[in-house]
C-alpha cells in the first residue's frame, strides 16, 4: 500500500518515524514512572516527563471488534485492544490493523505499524499506529 | 442522619416534545407531593445534567429549572460528573445538610439525549483513547472478553443479565424496555462490540428524577422517611496497568461504603447497580461482594440476582431496561431504593427490604472509571 508521507499523525509525538515504528511515551527517572501518552508532568512528583521510546511489541490483554457505525472515519468493523508492552510496564489501548480485525486473540504477540486509517479531529485523513500479528506466527 | 422524604421519577424513554426543564419539573412535582413539604421549604438545589452543553449548547441549566419552578434566590449548584452526575448531586446535598448549611435540599437529575445522530458515548474528544476508536461499548466489551478468558464466563451468562433485567422492567411502569426477551433473542440481537449484542447495552433515554433530602430534625415523625446510612464518592487511579476484571476502583469504593455504613454485603436486601452493559453488572456483583471474584456469571445464571433471589439486583430494570438518561440515573436508582424500603413497589416489591445499596459509575479514563458513587439507605 502506498503510504503518503504527507499525512499527519492522529496526534503528534505518539510514535517514532522509523521502521519499525515505536510508541513514544513519557518517563520520570526520579519516580521510575512510565506513561503513555506522555503528558507534560509526572503525576507523582510533578516534574517534567522525558520522552521515552516504549518499543512496539507486546501481548494482547484483551481485544474486541466494534461493528456499529464507526467514529472518526474508522473502517467498519474495526478492532481495538489493550496490549501489554514488552519494553515498558504499560498496558496501552490501541487499534488493530484493519486487515486483521477478525483474527487477533488474547495472548497473541503483536507488533506496531503505522497506517493511514480514518480521520483526525480536523476531519483530515491521518496516520494511526496499529498493532498486528506478524505473519511468521500463523 | 440525613433522611429522604420524597422521591419522584418521570417515565424514561423518548420525550421528543419535552424540554429538560419540563421533565425536571415533572419529577420535582412528584417528589414534593411525595414528601408532603411545600416547595417553599427547599433551601438549596443540586441539579445534575451531563449532556446539555454538548447537545444543546445550554449550560448551568439548574437555574433554568429553579426559575421555572419559582425557587428563586436559593443556592443552585450545577453538577456534571458523567454517569454519576445525579448521585454526585445527592452526595453534595447530603454533605450540605450534614454541615448544617440547610435543612431541606432538592436533588434533581435531568437529561435529554434522544436526538438524531447521537452516536456512542466516548471518553472525551481530545483523549487519545477516543482518537484511537474507544467508544464506551468497546471499553466494556474488552472487559467482557477478558472475563470470559480468565473465568470461563459464557455468552449465555452475559445474556442472562438482560433476560433478568427485562423481567424486572416488565413490573416497572416507568421503565423504557418492558418486553421480556429470551436468552436466544438477546444473543441474536445485532452485535455492537464482540461479545456484547445490542440487547446487552443500555438504551439512550430522556427523563428526570428528584429527591427531597432533609435533616433528621425535619424528618422526625415522618413515617415514610428513609435514612441515608452512607454516601461516598471516589475517582479512579490512572497510572498503573489496569486489571479490567478485578476493578480496583469498584472494590475500593464498595469497601469504603460498607465501612462507612457499618454493614457488609450479607446485610443487603436490594442493590441497584450501574448495569450500563451486561458485563458491568457481573463485575459489580463481584466488587460489591455478592459473590466471589470471577463467579458473577454463575451468580446471575443461578437466579441469585433476580427478584426472589438472594440479593435482587436492579429490580427497577436498571440501566439496561429502565433506560439511562445520564444525569437522571443516579437519582432514579435512589428513588427505587426509597420505594422499595417503604414497601410501596407493588408487584416488584422485594420481601423484608430494610437495607439497600445504590452503585453508580461514570466516565472512562485510562482503563478506569472517572467516578464511582455508592449510597446505602435503610428504613427501620
Amino acid at each position: 500500500m502506498h503510504v503518503p508521507d504527507t499525512l499527519p499523525p492522529v496526534q503528534a509525538g505518539i510514535f517514532s518515524d522509523e521502521e519499525p515504528p515505536r510508541l513514544l511515551g513519557g518517563y520520570c527517572a526520579a519516580c521510575d514512572f512510565y506513561q503513555f501518552p506522555r503528558q507534560d508532568y509526572c503525576p507523582r512528583c510533578l516534574r517534567g516527563l522525558q520522552e521515552r521510546a516504549l518499543g512496539g511489541t507486546g501481548v494482547v490483554y484483551s481485544v474486541t471488534t466494534v461493528r456499529v457505525r464507526p467514529p472518526l472515519g474508522l473502517p467498519q468493523p474495526y478492532a481495538v485492544a489493550y496490549v501489554d508492552l514488552d519494553e515498558a510496564p504499560l498496558r496501552v489501548f490501541g487499534l488493530i490493523d484493519p486487515g486483521q480485525c477478525e483474527s487477533i486473540r488474547i495472548g497473541d504477540q503483536v507488533a506496531l505499524k503505522v497506517l493511514p486509517v480514518g480521520l483526525n479531529q480536523q476531519q483530515q485523513a491521518c496516520l494511526r499506529p496499529c498493532f498486528y500479528r506478524p505473519t511468521h506466527q500463523e | 442522619m440525613v433522611a429522604i422524604l420524597g422521591a419522584g421519577v418521570t417515565p424514561f424513554g423518548k420525550h421528543l416534545e419535552r424540554s429538560i426543564v419540563s421533565l425536571a419539573i415533572e419529577a420535582l412535582q412528584a417528589a414534593l407531593q411525595d414528601s408532603g413539604l411545600p416547595k417553599e421549604r427547599i433551601q438549596a438545589c443540586y441539579f445534575a445534567n451531563a449532556l446539555a452543553p454538548m447537545l444543546f449548547g445550554d449550560s448551568s441549566v439548574g437555574q433554568n429549572v429553579t426559575a421555572a419552578a419559582g425557587l428563586d434566590g436559593i443556592p443552585v449548584v450545577n453538577v456534571e460528573n458523567a454517569c454519576t452526575s445525579g448521585s454526585t448531586a445527592f452526595y453534595l446535598a447530603r454533605n450540605a445538610i450534614l454541615a448544617g448549611e440547610c435543612d431541606v435540599a432538592l436533588v434533581l437529575g435531568a437529561e435529554k439525549m434522544c436526538v438524531p445522530g447521537f452516536g456512542l458515548i466516548n471518553s472525551g474528544a481530545s483523549e487519545l483513547d477516543t482518537q484511537m476508536g474507544l467508544v464506551t461499548p468497546a471499553s466494556f466489551a474488552l472487559r467482557a472478553h477478558r472475563h470470559m478468558h480468565e473465568f470461563g464466563t459464557t455468552p449465555e451468562q452475559l445474556a442472562a443479565v438482560t433476560v433478568k433485567s427485562r423481567h424486572h422492567a416488565a413490573l416497572n411502569p416507568l421503565a423504557q424496555l418492558r418486553q421480556t426477551e429470551t436468552l436466544a433473542q438477546v444473543l441474536a440481537s445485532p452485535m455492537i462490540a464482540d461479545p456484547l449484542t445490542r440487547s446487552q447495552c443500555c438504551p439512550v433515554a430522556d427523563g428526570a428524577a428528584a429527591l427531597i433530602l432533609t435533616s433528621a430534625d425535619v424528618a422526625r415523625g415522618c413515617r415514610r422517611a428513609v435514612q441515608v446510612a452512607a454516601s461516598i464518592l471516589t475517582s479512579g487511579q490512572y497510572h498503573a496497568p489496569q486489571d479490567l476484571v478485578r476493578w480496583e476502583t469498584d472494590y475500593r469504593s464498595a469497601a469504603l461504603a460498607y465501612e462507612k455504613a457499618g454493614i457488609g454485603p450479607q446485610d443487603l436486601d436490594l442493590v441497584e447497580c450501574h448495569d450500563a452493559f451486561t458485563i458491568s453488572e457481573i463485575l459489580h456483583y463481584e466488587a460489591l461482594g455478592l459473590c466471589a471474584p470471577g463467579d458473577g456469571g454463575a451468580y446471575v445464571e443461578a437466579g441469585h440476582a433476580s427478584l426472589g433471589g438472594r440479593v435482587p439486583v436492579n429490580v427497577s430494570g436498571g440501566l439496561l431496561s429502565r433506560g439511562h438518561p445520564i444525569a437522571a440515573t443516579g437519582v432514579a436508582q435512589l428513588a427505587e431504593l426509597v420505594t422499595q424500603l417503604r414497601h410501596e413497589a407493588g408487584p416488584r416489591q422485594v420481601d423484608k427490604c430494610r437495607t439497600a445499596l445504590a452503585h453508580c459509575m461514570g466516565g472512562d479514563k485510562a482503563g478506569d472509571t472517572k467516578s464511582c458513587t455508592i449510597t446505602v439507605l435503610s428504613r427501620s
